[in-house]
């Protein structure tokens, strides 16, 4: 009986405690200030920086063209792949802090829920079978083919975060800009991610000064102890209510300094001409021919893979 | 009948009777402006919030009507081409305009591409692009941060940034709203001094649209007064300063020298001094030198004999030990249970130090101001007094009690914090819902000293209890967030650069409402802020803040007579308190008002001058 009530105990923990951890590791190692690091760039002088913005733009392409055409069974090594140049590029503390749980928040999910949920064909081998007592939920214990499955699927998420989050701290968006007119594309494009991303970080300072704010004149935003559990409804309405709150100070806010924005934009002449001029020039380099060679190859590659059924999806 | 003012036959930019209504206004914005501005001059336009000198500026640079809709008469003109009927990317290139907030102007990540932005969209060659960039960089002192992200500059940085990205369009005149409305007194001199070497080197013709007209008076070259929407005057300072009727008509600031010239004419010799500078160099040799050194030494022996106010004085170094205050018995705050302790304090932000093991004790009842320069650590040590940030070390506590962080709901009800940003304080519909908001989630202490009621009579918003807080002036609003901060009956009252932006009028009535505030409520005051002249000098004592360090700790009339100490560490004293220590060589204390320092003078006008000239005695000024 004793035995039961451990085994149903560590199950629930099992089924219970990653969720837990994840809004936990968010607000302890991000928090919304933290978030301003995930778009932020970071002038640097390392080899990445100076690459064609051309090439920048088409990594996340490319390595999303390998993550969709090919197999589960690849999507670790494309994942591996994606990681490597972050060596090279040896971003911040903070910007690491946010990058890890951006990583390991997914990666956890994937693995712990298809370890749950995902049955593989009979006959099945747990790595721990849960008692009567919890599998009735509908999970009948973790399994390590759902857990290296869950995995797969957080890598080939994990690999679009990884490549565009790469090219976003490594690259001013005014190359982003220029990249884009070489792409025939028009310069508005490059205007909306600029004030996007010049703007973002700014939001979320504004939005953390006036959560900030809100409690300075009285609003309690204190969380509970997770042990608290009367507590936690009371919390999340009144987390709700201040959303309603915060509204009109961050709208006011937002639309005055877009009036001035845009003022600044027409008087600096945005979107007089089709084509920019460019302070910078991008002659290729042997790093951008390699670049443009690894990126031919990996995709080239894939497509050749497939051709010959390896490491093909089943369509 | 309009007064029609004079334009110079050279001026590059003329208003010639231009008024202005916004859309749904009831009243001119402009009216029959008047306004020439020549090449290479400094023009400094002055007046009071409201009075049409943003909107002047918008017309000036062609924004008004093509970007900014209204209705609009007479003509703004460039060498006679009218401006409004340019697109505002052609006007930019012959009037450039700086907008006075440099963060919302800052559309790109870096100061190169942020410079290179407009002459990139005017598809210009690349090697004009660079030619550009790089003289705008040179000429702005921001060369060597020309790889700098826009994020983490300076106040300063980021305005010259933001002059540089508009001279960058090659403008013939270069227009500023409030420039120096976020900075620091030594950024306001970078950017001042950046301005003045475009218009003396390149011909760059420079409109200043400022309240803080002690700083920009020693660089103008004329000065304009505005009201109502119409040109008062429009005449080189010293004229424009001459008669005192017209600013004081209007509630606007004159520079500290004007005024202390205009009380002794005989001691100025009836010129107008424009600067400290000016006004050293006049009064050097006169019988003021000797009357403010004999009135120096009876303050020093009235000190000495018994207690003044604020009372105690600055160790012999100029700095008190770490945490001793002044009262106002002229007894240090220690004898008395501080309500705000920091003790040991440090505070780190991705490893670096911004607070480094300051030690603070305030006592109850006492107001003190807390100076640096940007950056300096003044915000993030006021804000650990609500649980905002978490210290590396140290401790804060109110009245013994640890101040835990993060519990800024629990603390905000000892310590009221006022943001600067106040309007990011107000959530609600109506004035009257503002002043209730935080007693809805909050019970109050019973019989508090400010109730929603007494709020309402006390701070003027009787009848507007039901109007939109959006609907309130700038000022307005401001109350209004300080009055419903204080209904909560707090202990402390931190005040984080309450008046950033403002002009003298309203910087008046602000401080009038604080001390009224302070006599009915008794509360412990600690105000922010990089406004020495105007917030500072109406502290009872001053902390000083530097690199994340206090520098200096004691009576105002004490740390503000530490000049040298004070620009050390990015602050400018006052223009009375430099002139004093600059006239007198050295000075243990200083007077802050004109009225006290005329008054000090005569007192002493028949000393004579061989038993003083301190300044001799010192090596000279």
């Amino acid at each position: 009986m004793s035995n039961l009530l451990v085994r149903t105990i560590f199950s629930y923990l099992i089924i219970f405690v990653p969720p837990l951890i994840l809004p936990w590791m968010f607000i302890k190692l991000v928090g919304l200030g933290g978030l301003r690091d995930l778009v932020t760039y970071e002038a640097r002088d390392t080899p990445l920086h100076k690459l064609d913005p051309r090439l920048k733009v088409l990594y996340p392409i490319a390595m999303g063209i390998l993550s969709i055409v090919l197999n589960w069974d690849f999507m670790l090594i494309v994942f591996g792949l994606s990681v490597i140049p972050w060596f090279w590029l040896k971003p911040s503390r903070a910007k690491v802090r946010v990058l890890m749980v951006m990583v390991i928040g997914p990666a956890l999910t994937g693995f712990w829920s298809q370890g749950l949920y995902y049955l593989p064909p009979q006959p099945i081998h747990y790595i721990y079978q849960f008692p009567g007592t919890i599998s009735w939920m509908g999970s009948p214990g973790i399994t390590a083919y759902g857990m290296v499955f869950g995995l797969q699927q957080s890598a080939r998420v994990l690999v679009t975060v990884s490549t565009s989050m790469l090219i976003l701290v490594s690259t001013d968006v005014g190359d982003f800009t220029w990249a884009f007119e070489r792409f025939r594309m028009p310069p508005q494009v490059g205007f909306a991610l600029t004030a996007a991303l010049r703007f973002l970080p700014d939001m979320i300072s504004r939005t953390t000064l006036v959560l900030r704010a809100v409690e300075l004149r009285g609003y309690d935003m204190s969380r509970p102890r997770w042990f608290q559990v009367r507590l936690w409804p009371d919390y999340v309405k009144r987390l709700s209510r201040c959303i309603v709150i915060i509204t009109v100070p961050l709208l006011v806010g937002s639309l005055r300094g877009t009036t001035t924005m845009a003022m600044v934009a027409d008087a600096r002449g945005f979107g007089v001409n089709r084509r920019r001029g460019s302070l910078q020039e991008h002659p290729l380099t042997a790093y951008d021919i390699g670049g443009y060679v690894i990126l031919v190859l990996l995709v080239g590659g894939a497509i050749v893979l497939n051709h010959f059924r390896i490491g093909a999806r089943p369509y | 009948m309009r007064r029609r003012l004079a334009i110079s036959s050279n001026s590059e930019l003329v208003a010639d009777d231009v008024s202005f209504a916004y859309v749904g206004a009831t009243k001119a914005a402009l009216r029959h402006i008047e306004f020439g501005v020549d090449p290479g001059e400094v023009v400094l336009i002055t007046g009071v919030s409201g009075c049409g000198k943003s909107t002047l500026a918008l017309a000036l640079c062609g924004l008004i009507p093509c970007r900014i809709p209204g209705e609009l008469r007479g003509q703004v003109m460039f060498r006679g081409k009218p401006l409004s009927g340019m697109k505002p990317h052609e006007a930019s290139q012959l009037v450039g305009m700086v907008f006075q907030n440099p963060n919302l102007q800052l559309i790109n990540q870096t100061v190169v591409s942020e410079v290179a932005f407009g002459p990139e969209n005017l598809a210009l060659p690349h090697d004009e692009i660079v030619r550009r960039v790089n003289w705008c960089l040179d000429v702005t002192g921001m060369e060597g941060m020309r790889k700098a992200t826009t994020v983490t500059l300076s106040g300063g940085q980021k305005q010259r940034t933001a002059i540089a990205a508009t001279l960058a369009m090659k403008p013939q005149i270069l227009v500023l709203d409030e420039p120096l409305s976020d900075l620091d007194p030594v950024g306001a001199q970078e950017v001042l001094a950046t301005l003045q070497r475009l218009a003396r080197d390149e011909g760059t013709a420079v409109v200043i649209i400022e309240h803080r007209v002690d700083e920009v008076a020693p660089w103008a070259d004329r000065v304009v007064l505005m009201d109502n929407g119409r040109v008062l005057l429009d005449q080189p300072p010293r004229q424009a300063w001459a008669d005192a009727a017209p600013w004081a008509r209007t509630g606007v600031g004159v520079p500290d020298v004007v005024q202390l010239a205009h009380a002794l004419p005989d001691a100025f010799g009836g010129e107008l001094p424009l600067s400290v500078g000016d006004a050293v160099g006049q009064l050097a040799d006169t019988w003021v030198v000797p009357a403010l050194a004999a009135a120096g030494e009876a303050r020093a022996l009235g000190a000495a004999s018994g207690p003044r106010s604020p009372g105690g004085a600055l160790a012999g170094n100029g700095r008190l030990p770490a945490g001793t205050a002044i009262s106002l018995s002229g007894l240090p705050a220690g004898s008395r249970p501080p309500v705000l302790a920091w003790e040991g304090i440090s505070v780190e932000f991705d490893g670096k130090r911004a607070i480094n093991d300051v030690t603070l004790r305030v006592a109850e009842g006492e107001s003190v101001a807390i100076i640096g320069a940007n950056g300096s650590g003044k915000s993030t040590l006021v804000s650990l007094a609500v649980g905002m940030g978490t210290p590396c070390a140290g401790q804060v506590f109110f009245r013994g009690q640890p101040v835990q962080p993060g519990k800024v709901f629990e603390h905000s009800a000892q310590v009221a914090l006022l943001l600067q940003a106040a309007d990011e304080m107000l959530f609600e519909d109506s004035v009257i819902d503002e002043l209730k908001f935080g007693t809805k989630f909050r019970a109050l202490p019973p019989n508090p000293v400010l109730d929603v009621e007494g709020a309402i009579d006390f701070f003027g918003f009787r009848g507007l209890e039901e109007m939109s807080p959006w609907e309130l002036s700038q000022g307005g609003r401001q109350r209004l967030a300080l009055a419903a901060l204080l209904v909560g009956a707090p202990g402390v009252l931190v005040l984080d650069e309450p008046t950033t932006g403002q002009d003298a009028e309203h910087m008046r009535s602000f401080l009038r409402l604080l001390a009224a505030v302070r006599k009915r409520t008794g509360l412990t005051v600690i105000t922010v802020t990089h406004d020495i002249r105007g917030l500072a000098s109406h502290a009872e004592r001053i902390v000083l803040l530097g690199e994340g360090e206090v520098r200096l700790d004691g009576p105002t009339t004490q740390v503000l007579a530490q000049t040298e100490e004070l620009k050390r560490w990015g602050v400018l004293s006052p223009p009375l308190p430099r002139l004093e220590a600059d006239l007198l060589g050295h000075c243990d204390d200083v007077l802050l008002s004109v009225a006290g320092f005329v008054s000090a003078v005569n007192a002493y006008r028949g000393v004579p001058v061989d038993q003083g000239a301190p300044a001799e005695r010192a090596g000279g000024v």
